[in-house]
Formats: structure tokens, C-alpha cells, sequence
């Protein structure tokens, strides 16, 4: 393991989280197809080594709330599990709150929380007011204070109702809402969370949200945050950190990603008479057509000349010009990348 | 450790009492248990009363009396030693919910073995109304141990066999972290050692002398079979003794093997299950 020699003893100027050419390696075994596969690979298993994460590199500020964006199987996921020492790094260096996470000290363990979307601690047949009790001697919180985080919680995430319900009656939304409440008792310096509006309804994705935005300025917490949501991250990060197969390919101002990769406008019209909307494709790209509505995405620099166009050549009921949406910019960042490397197919 | 550590203690004290909850929350598959380990006695309870039958028989050197005194005395001890909740280890390591309590400042082996204490109380408490219950309807020979120094091995070899049987659990679970699929696979192979080596259907001393020899040398027999042959008074001193420095020499081993293992299989640990 290599330490860089910039980074001398204790001296972290603020920095919460420090990552140097982390590498993770999975040895996968492969499964031929089928019945006669099964047998074979009982017998003479064949491993392949996956390189889920590629020497990638990065330092996080206490404080700073970062988003960490790329398709499935990027690598997103394997670093958090990395940074709260659930696995074991191949190689290089990870250093948060000054702790080598791996070695799950119990002081680091108690600075930290990871909140995966789809993994729950809360006691399945238990109201969720036992596993917070748990939760309070685990972490060793005294009383006063416990009070006190649990009362800001709860209210914070509206949960005073569903404490005493078994967390199996409860639908997802409040479930989460409660996972929250239970991973951050104990007031986490750090937070680690994987997919945190999985599966939520917009109102319920919205509070949780709030919530983020609100721990994050109350506690200044650090935050790293992994989100298939675009909402989630527009909301709540100023930087993204964006990975694919393994590498770092963006890491910076998300506005300044968007600014840079926003290469269209979007026209949206709505039209007050049928019409051929083929004639629109001279004009741009054609991305949905859905009497009366038309959207259209054109080149940023000709977006005006193009309304007014439009204006002039149809019927136009309404007219308005947007910004490409961040999900579709990355989307094309990521499908870029792809293309540039061997033509993978993209999902 | 000079003093004990409180706040250490309240933390497994709140894993126990959330863990005897829990317990609660399933009653119907706790109750299915019960009724399980019943009717197991009664299977074992009528096939040595049928293969005595015949008054005055005498059956690999015991008689009917000693055998069903045997059989009896299994009841608790059985319920002391083999009602377990780490056996749950294992398919929380294939989901990867071991991530849960690896995240937290807190000891995993403590906690499963906290939790399985919890299962045992449990058990233990209900092993003994059926075992009163038992008592009044088949009226077996029951031998009630006078001898405090006899007692008080039993007691030791009841920890050890408690602390033996977790051991085993935690190391036949621990192939998991490299087989996720394979799970039950392993813990059925305990269970088979344990079905025919540790004395809870038949007294191991019905074996020809050279398995003996070699049964005793594994871990098993001293989970059932020895703790209830002391509590007997089968044995002298100078074996309990021996039997006792074997069962810690388990321990001791175990520990350093599943301590070893565990460390790599945290390397080998891959968190899936999202």
C-alpha cells in the first residue's frame, strides 16, 4: 500500500475522507448454462477476476455532501462498503475521520453510519422502537443525548406515529424514513448512503431529502451519497463525483458537468392544430411527439433562432425552451464514454 | 480486566432482552419446536422401552432403568445445549446482513452468543414444564444427583458443552463467506456429527470400545453424552477430570481456528444481497 508522502501525519486540512488508487478485485465464479453447466462447475469451478474498482483516487472536505453517480456496476456501492470496512480493499489507501475504516475500530465505528436503500437493520418483527433501544446501548449513547437525537429525528422525518408498529407492517416510505432514524441515533460525523430514495414515492423521496439537506447543515456531517435520482442530486449536491467500470471519469462542480456536457435546449410546443410533425425534424431532434404536445431538442447555440422558427412555420398554442435534463446529459456522458471504449452496449 | 465494564454489560443485556422479543414475535415456530423435541423424546423414550421389553434384559450393559434414566435426564440437557440461535449466522452471512453488526461497535461473537443464552432460557424454562409433564405421565426412573461435587462438574461441563456447541456453529457457518449458495450444506453436516456423536439418541457406550476411543477425541460427546454421564455419576473423578481438560482443549482450539477463519472470510466477504 503506498501512502502519498503529500499527506504527512495527522495533518488532513479538514479533509474527512481520503482515497488513494483504491483498487477491489472480486474473484467471480462463472456458471456455464444450464443443468449440464451446474455439474461442471461443481466439479471444476472457474473464477474470473472482476476489477470493480480501478485505482480511483479522491479527497472529501468535513462538511461536504457529494454526490457519487454512474450506471449499475460501476463501483459506486463497492466504495462505500469499502469506506464503512465492510470489504477489504485489493490495494491502495483509504483513510476517514484519520481511521483505516478495515479496521472497524470501535471509535470509528461509532462516527459513522451507511443507510443502504435496500437493506434494512430495523428488527423485521419488532416495532422500531426496539431496535432503536438496541441501538442506543450499542452505540453506548447517554441517555440525555439520545433524547435529544431521537426527539430532532423523529421529527425531522415524521415518524412519531410508526415507532410502535412491527416494521413489518409498514410500507416502504415510513420504513426508510425509520431506517434513518435508527442508522443515525448516534449522530454520525460521516454518512454513507446507497440509494437512500430507492423505491419511494415522490412526497416520501422528497422528505427524505429534506432530511439529508437538514442533517447535513445541522450537524455539518460529511455526506456521501450514491443516487440513480437525478432530484436527489440536483437537490442536495454541489459536487459529483461520477464513476464508470471502475474509474473516476468526473469529478467537480455538477453544475459546471452540466454547463460543459449541455449541448441542447429543449423545446417543448404545444400545438393548437394537427399538423405534420415530420416537418419538425428539419428543424431538430424529434424526441417525443404526443398530440398536442412536440419535444424537440435543438443545439444550444441555435435554440432561439430554432422558437422562432417554430413560432412562425406552425400552430402554435405554447411554446417554452428548457435546459436538457441533468439525467439525460449523463446519460450521454456515460453513453460517450462507452462508445469511446469498445463499444460496449450500453444499458 | 480490572472492573467490569457497565456500559459493555448493558449492551449485551439489551442484545438479550431484544433477542428474548424476538423469540416472542415467532411463538407459533416456538411452540412447533417444542412440540418437535417432544415428540422426539417419545421417539426415543418407546424405542429403548420396546428393546427392553423383556423384564431383566440387559442391552450393551445397561438396564432398562439406567437407559430411561438416561434418555430423561437428556430432556433439560438437551434444550441447555442444543437450542441455538446462531445457527441464523450462516444465512445472514449469505444475504449479507452480517453487515448490519459489522457496522456496529460491537462484538459479533458476543452477540451470538448472547443471543443464543437468550434461545437456551427460553427453552430451558418450557424444557422444564415438559419434562414435569413427561415425568407425571410415563413415570421413568429418574436419578436426582446428591453429590454437590458432581453437581458442580456438571455445571462446568454444561458451560463448556454450551460454549463447545456455539463453536461448532460459528465454524460450520463460516463456509459461507466463500459459498454463499452452499449454506444449509454445511450445517447439515454438524448436524449429522452431532446426530451420532454427541449421545442424544443412544449412550455413545453402546459403541464398540475402539469407536469410543475415537468418538472421544472429537468434540461431540462432550456436548451431550459426558455432561450427562456426570450429572449420572457414571464416572470417576480422574476421568470427569480428563474429560473436562479435553472439552477446554476444544475450546481453546476452536476459538483459535474460528478466529482465523473468520479474518479471512471477511477478506473473502463480499456484503452482496442488494
Amino acid at each position: 500500500m503506498k501512502r502519498s508522502t503529500l499527506l504527512g501525519g495527522n495533518n488532513n486540512d479538514g479533509k474527512a475522507i481520503i482515497v488513494e488508487n483504491l483498487t477491489k478485485n472480486f474473484e467471480v465464479s462463472e456458471k456455464q448454462k444450464g443443468l449440464g453447466g451446474s455439474f461442471k462447475s461443481l466439479f471444476s469451478p472457474k473464477t474470473k477476476t472482476v476489477r470493480a474498482l480501478k485505482e480511483i483516487s479522491f479527497t472529501i472536505k468535513k462538511g461536504e455532501l457529494v454526490g457519487f453517480i454512474g450506471p449499475n456496476g460501476a463501483g459506486k456501492t463497492t466504495t462505500l462498503k469499502i469506506l464503512s470496512g465492510l470489504l477489504y480493499p485489493t490495494a491502495g489507501f483509504t483513510q476517514v475521520l484519520g481511521f483505516n475504516p478495515w479496521d472497524r475500530k470501535h471509535e470509528y465505528l461509532k462516527q459513522i453510519a451507511l443507510v443502504m436503500g435496500q437493506k434494512n437493520q430495523l428488527w423485521w418483527d419488532l416495532p422500531a422502537s426496539d431496535t432503536l433501544e438496541l441501538n442506543r446501548f450499542i452505540y453506548e449513547i447517554p441517555e440525555r443525548l439520545y433524547k435529544e437525537s431521537l426527539e430532532e429525528l423523529i421529527k425531522l422525518l415524521e415518524v412519531e406515529k410508526l415507532l410502535n408498529i412491527p416494521v413489518r407492517r409498514l410500507s416502504l416510505g415510513q420504513r426508510m424514513r425509520l431506517e434513518f432514524v435508527a442508522a443515525l441515533v448516534h449522530r454520525p460525523k460521516i454518512l454513507f448512503l446507497d440509494e437512500p430514495t430507492i423505491g419511494l414515492d415522490v412526497i416520501g423521496q422528497q422528505k427524505v431529502r429534506d432530511f439529508i439537506f437538514e442533517y447535513n447543515r445541522k450537524n455539518n456531517a460529511t455526506i456521501l451519497l450514491t443516487s440513480h435520482n437525478m432530484e436527489d442530486l440536483l437537490d442536495l449536491a454541489k459536487r459529483v463525483i461520477v464513476i464508470d467500470k471502475g474509474e473516476i471519469i468526473y469529478d467537480g462542480d455538477l453544475r459546471d458537468l452540466t454547463e460543459k456536457h449541455a449541448k441542447e435546449k429543449v423545446i417543448k410546443v404545444y400545438l393548437s392544430k394537427p399538423t405534420d410533425y415530420k416537418k419538425f425534424e428539419e428543424i431538430g431532434e424529434v424526441k417525443r411527439f404526443n398530440y398536442p404536445m412536440v419535444i424537440l431538442s435543438v443545439p444550444r447555440e441555435t435554440s432561439a433562432i430554432a422558437a422562432s422558427e417554430i413560432l412562425q412555420n406552425f400552430p402554435v398554442a405554447d411554446l417554452t425552451i428548457e435546459e436538457e435534463s441533468i439525467e439525460s446529459i449523463i446519460r450521454r456522458v456515460f453513453r460517450g464514454e462507452k462508445i469511446v471504449k469498445n463499444n460496449a452496449e450500453s444499458r | 480486566m480490572p472492573k467490569v465494564d457497565r456500559k459493555a454489560l448493558k449492551k449485551y443485556i439489551s442484545v438479550f432482552t431484544i433477542s428474548f422479543q424476538q423469540e416472542f414475535a415467532y411463538r407459533v415456530n416456538f411452540i412447533m419446536w417444542r412440540v418437535r423435541n417432544v415428540m422426539q423424546f417419545f421417539l426415543i423414550f418407546f424405542l429403548w422401552d420396546t428393546i427392553f421389553a423383556t423384564p431383566g434384559v440387559n442391552v450393551f450393559g445397561y438396564t432398562k432403568a439406567k437407559i430411561l434414566t438416561y434418555v430423561f435426564s437428556l430432556i433439560l440437557i438437551r434444550s441447555l445445549v442444543l437450542s441455538t440461535r446462531s445457527v441464523d449466522i450462516a444465512p445472514e452471512i449469505a444475504r449479507g446482513d452480517v453487515s448490519n453488526l459489522l457496522l456496529k461497535p460491537i462484538n459479533y461473537f458476543k452477540y451470538w452468543l448472547t443471543r443464543d443464552i437468550a434461545s437456551k432460557v427460553l427453552n430451558l424454562s418450557f424444557a422444564i414444564f415438559e419434562a414435569g409433564i413427561l415425568f407425571i405421565l410415563l413415570k421413568p426412573p429418574f436419578y436426582f444427583q446428591g453429590n454437590i461435587l458432581y453437581i458442580l462438574f456438571f455445571i462446568v461441563s454444561i458451560t463448556a458443552a454450551i460454549i463447545l456447541y456455539f463453536l461448532l456453529v460459528l465454524l460450520f457457518s463460516m463456509p459461507t463467506f466463500w459459498f454463499p449458495q452452499q449454506s444449509w450444506g454445511f450445517m447439515f453436516l454438524l448436524l449429522v456429527f452431532v446426530d451420532i456423536l454427541a449421545g442424544g439418541v443412544f449412550p455413545l457406550d453402546i459403541l464398540p470400545v475402539g469407536i469410543q476411543k475415537i468418538a472421544l477425541l472429537t468434540p461431540f460427546p462432550y456436548l451431550l453424552f459426558i455432561p450427562t454421564e456426570i450429572y449420572l455419576g457414571q464416572l470417576n473423578y480422574s476421568s470427569i477430570l480428563g474429560f473436562l481438560a479435553v472439552s477446554m482443549i476444544w475450546i481453546f482450539v476452536l476459538v483459535y481456528i474460528n478466529q482465523k477463519v473468520w479474518n479471512s472470510g471477511l477478506r473473502a466477504y463480499r456484503a452482496e444481497g442488494r
